[in-house]
């Protein structure tokens, strides 16, 4: 067994996906929540290939390099959608942007 | 032999069916010779079935065929199968035979209409359902058969349908027939159930001992018999139906569809004569039709319905004998009428063409000496209605009458009704023959026939429209309507003549020793009743002839005016107020009533209710929708911190 035990491994993807967590709930930029999101997801990543490394497979690191992509994707359309609303003077306040309230 | 009688069957369909995928690919006349062209082949094709028929002994004159079957459940099969036997070849001569002479003539007086195409489909569509009626081998096809024929007559009588009196005529006659219908299948129904059997003859063999069902299939089968026939009580449709064109009089309400209920009462005489009592009301409402219809013809003012009521009041005839179990004399009778009937409409329909469409005897009063051989034709036809000898009516008419005689005292009462009924026959038949064709011509007619072609060579040919008009005129008198009018008139009127020959009661037979095979008669009169009843018919038609020219004719006495009677005749004795009040008022005022309460408060109101309380609850839940995606991401983050806690405590 190299390196540190997984418990660390998992304790820092934790943190990560618990600050994305936050970001997310607490911050009103979507820029900022568009970033919170890619720490959880990295997280996660994280936590995959910690277990992918502890089990000696490859299904984990292949997993991680499809979050990767599904990851860039999103951020792709979510960029987008911000680029979208400032051009129309919008304010960048998610909480202002609640045009689909029932 | 069966193959010409498949041929028969559906050269009518085929000419219906290419008329119609045709449409405006063909011109309207062509449509007319296909038309004509198939009842032709039909007839032609029912000759050569009756020359086959002929040829076979008696006892083998039954020939069955079934083209497929569709329902085969253990022993029950439904198939389309057809029946050739005496009976319905004789159906299928009259049907084809009179058929093809009025289609012919339609082409003549139809000329110029704007949808000739949909009259002579129309047309076809009725030979082919008679036919398949008459030839129909089992239950199933012959209520096939029974309904395509008030279906083609429906389409028929509204053939006008930019005329509101047409389509609620054609209305009227459909709805009668329903009524008929229903109880005609219900019949159906119960004898299927009994004898496990859709064929003939099988389907009417009802065992003795089953008193109650016998009599209420042949109610049954009366109450199709009567509507469709137009006998009382479901009388009211047939003067109604007038408003179709009178070629379709002529071949659906006088020749053919009506008689359709005698065919059906000689083609199930098994059940009727195991329910005498049904038997005997039959010819009891036979008697009351002809002498209502004979009454109300005293008093109409339309040509055309005069002979509607005197087609009730022979088909009243044809009912008595049938129900007196005279199948042949019925039969001979509905054959003989089918001849002079048609030549009376169509002769009517010459007459009503020359005129414009113009159909009040009062306006059309002295038209005969404009067209003597339309008068002549008339003439004829009258005078075989009223059964005067030699002509045709008179030895169908009189062997009913006396098979009445050989009934005993209910018999005897009929007898009696029926020579009233022969006094009334002359007399409207002459009222109507001296009104119109007799006497001088009216000023309308002089207006149309004289005005414009006399009229304008006196006053010189100083108009070229006039001159125009004359030449035309001249042209179309010459022989007072196009060739297809005519020539189907003088066939029918040499039939109307002759065709009673062929059965001379007591001397020779030939048309009921033909039937006899299918429905040998319950009554056979002796030779002193058949001439009892010839000469007591015979001086009571000359004695109403007779009254009529008094009145009518040398205007030697004065119509005589009872103010009740008048009125009870013209409201045809209040059946349609009756009707009117029994079933129409009650039907829309309960429709009316469920309207208010039921439909409005309870099925209404419980929709509004349930849309109110879904639209509520959506509105409650939208609520829920906030719009802010921080919020969502909390909700979506907490549950999951739920359920990984709730995962993790239960393991």
């Amino acid at each position: 067994m190299r390196g540190p035990d997984i418990a660390w491994y998992l304790a820092v993807a934790a943190f990560l996906f618990a600050t994305g967590v936050l970001g997310v709930l607490l911050r009103r930029s979507p820029l900022i929540v568009l970033l919170s999101l890619e720490i959880m997801l990295n997280g996660a990543n994280l936590a995959l290939i910690a277990f992918s490394r502890l089990h000696g497979e490859s299904s984990g690191q292949i997993f991680a390099l499809a979050v990767m992509a599904v990851a860039a994707s999103e951020v792709v359309v979510g960029l987008g959608l911000i680029v979208a609303i400032a051009q129309k003077r919008l304010d960048l306040d998610v909480d202002k942007l609640s045009f689909l309230r029932g | 032999m069966i193959v010409a009688a498949w041929i028969c069957l559906v050269a009518p369909l085929a000419a219906a069916l290419l008329i119609t995928l045709l449409g405006n690919g063909i011109s309207r006349r062509a449509a007319g010779y296909i038309a004509t062209t198939s009842v032709l082949g039909s007839f032609a094709a029912a000759v050569v079935v009756f020359a086959k028929l002929w040829s076979e002994a008696p006892s083998d004159r039954s020939h069955a065929s079934t083209a497929w079957e569709w329902l085969t459940a253990g022993s029950f099969h439904v198939g389309l199968r057809i029946l050739v036997d005496p009976l319905s070849v004789f159906m299928m001569l009259v049907v084809s035979g009179v058929g093809f002479l009025i289609v012919a003539y339609s082409i003549g007086y139809m000329d110029g209409d704007n949808e000739e195409r949909r009259y002579f489909a129309y047309m076809a569509l009725f030979v082919f359902s008679m036919l398949l009626l008459v030839q129909a081998g089992n239950l199933v096809i012959l209520l096939a058969g029974w309904g395509l024929v008030g279906l083609s007559s429906y389409l028929l009588i509204g053939f006008w349908h930019d005329r509101p009196e047409a389509v609620s005529a054609a209305k009227k006659a459909f709805i009668m027939n329903a009524v008929g219908d229903a109880t005609m299948a219900l019949a159906f129904f119960l004898l299927i159930q009994h004898n496990q059997s859709l064929n003939f003859p099988d389907a009417f063999a009802v065992g003795p001992g089953h008193g109650w069902l016998v009599n209420l299939v042949a109610l049954g089968l009366l109450g199709g018999a009567v509507a469709k026939s137009a006998q009382i009580p479901l009388q009211t449709w047939l003067p109604d139906a007038m408003e179709g064109p009178t070629p379709v009089s002529a071949l659906i309400h006088a020749a053919t569809m009506v008689t359709a209920g005698v065919y059906l009462i000689v083609r199930t005489h098994s059940v009727f004569e195991q329910a005498p009592r049904v038997e005997e009301l039959a010819a009891g409402l036979g008697a009351g039709t002809l002498l209502v219809a004979g009454l109300i013809a005293l008093v109409q003012t339309d040509i055309k319905r005069v002979i509607a009521y005197s087609t009730m009041s022979q088909i009243g005839y044809m009912f008595l004998g049938a129900g007196l179990g005279a199948y042949g004399n019925a039969m001979f009778h509905l054959m003989t009428h089918a001849f002079f009937k048609a030549l009376l409409f169509l002769a009517a329909g010459v007459v009503i063409h020359a005129l414009a469409g113009e159909q009040d005897i009062g306006k059309l009063a002295g038209v005969g000496r404009l067209l003597p051989v339309t008068r002549i034709t008339f003439l004829i036809a009258s005078l075989a209605l009223v059964g005067v000898p030699p002509f045709a009516g008179f030895f169908s008419k009189d062997s009913i009458i006396a098979s009445a005689l050989a009934r005993g005292w209910y018999g005897d009462v009929l007898f009696a009704t029926a020579l009233i009924g022969t006094f009334l026959t002359g007399l409207y038949t002459w009222r109507l023959f001296l009104i119109v064709f007799t006497g001088e011509p009216s000023a309308f007619v002089r207006e149309h026939l004289i005005g414009r072609s006399h009229a304008s060579g006196q006053e010189g040919a100083h108009e070229d429209e006039v001159s125009g008009a004359h030449e035309h005129d001249v042209h179309e008198h010459k022989g007072e309507g196009p060739f297809w009018m005519m020539a189907p008139v003088l066939v029918l009127a040499v039939l109307s003549v002759i065709g009673g020959w062929i059965q001379f009661a007591t001397l020779w037979d030939a048309v009921s020793n033909w039937l006899d095979g299918v429905a040998p008669p319950l009554a056979t009169p002796s030779g002193s009743q058949e001439a009892v009843a010839s000469v007591l018919a015979v001086v009571l038609a000359l004695a109403g002839i007779g009254t009529a020219y008094l009145f009518y004719g040398s205007r030697k006495l004065a119509v005589p005016r009872i103010a009740w009677a008048q009125t009870l005749l013209e409201h045809k004795f209040y059946f349609d107020e009756a009707y009117d009040f029994a079933f129409y008022r009650p039907s829309v005022a309960l429709a009316k009533a469920l309207g208010r309460w039921i439909e409005g408060p309870i099925i209404g109101g419980s929709v509004r209710e349930l849309v109110a309380g879904i639209r509520d609850a959506a509105l409650g839940t939208s609520r829920l929708q906030t719009g802010l995606v921080r919020s969502y991401a909390l909700a979506i983050a907490a549950s999951l911190a739920v359920i990984t806690i709730v995962f993790v405590a239960v393991r």
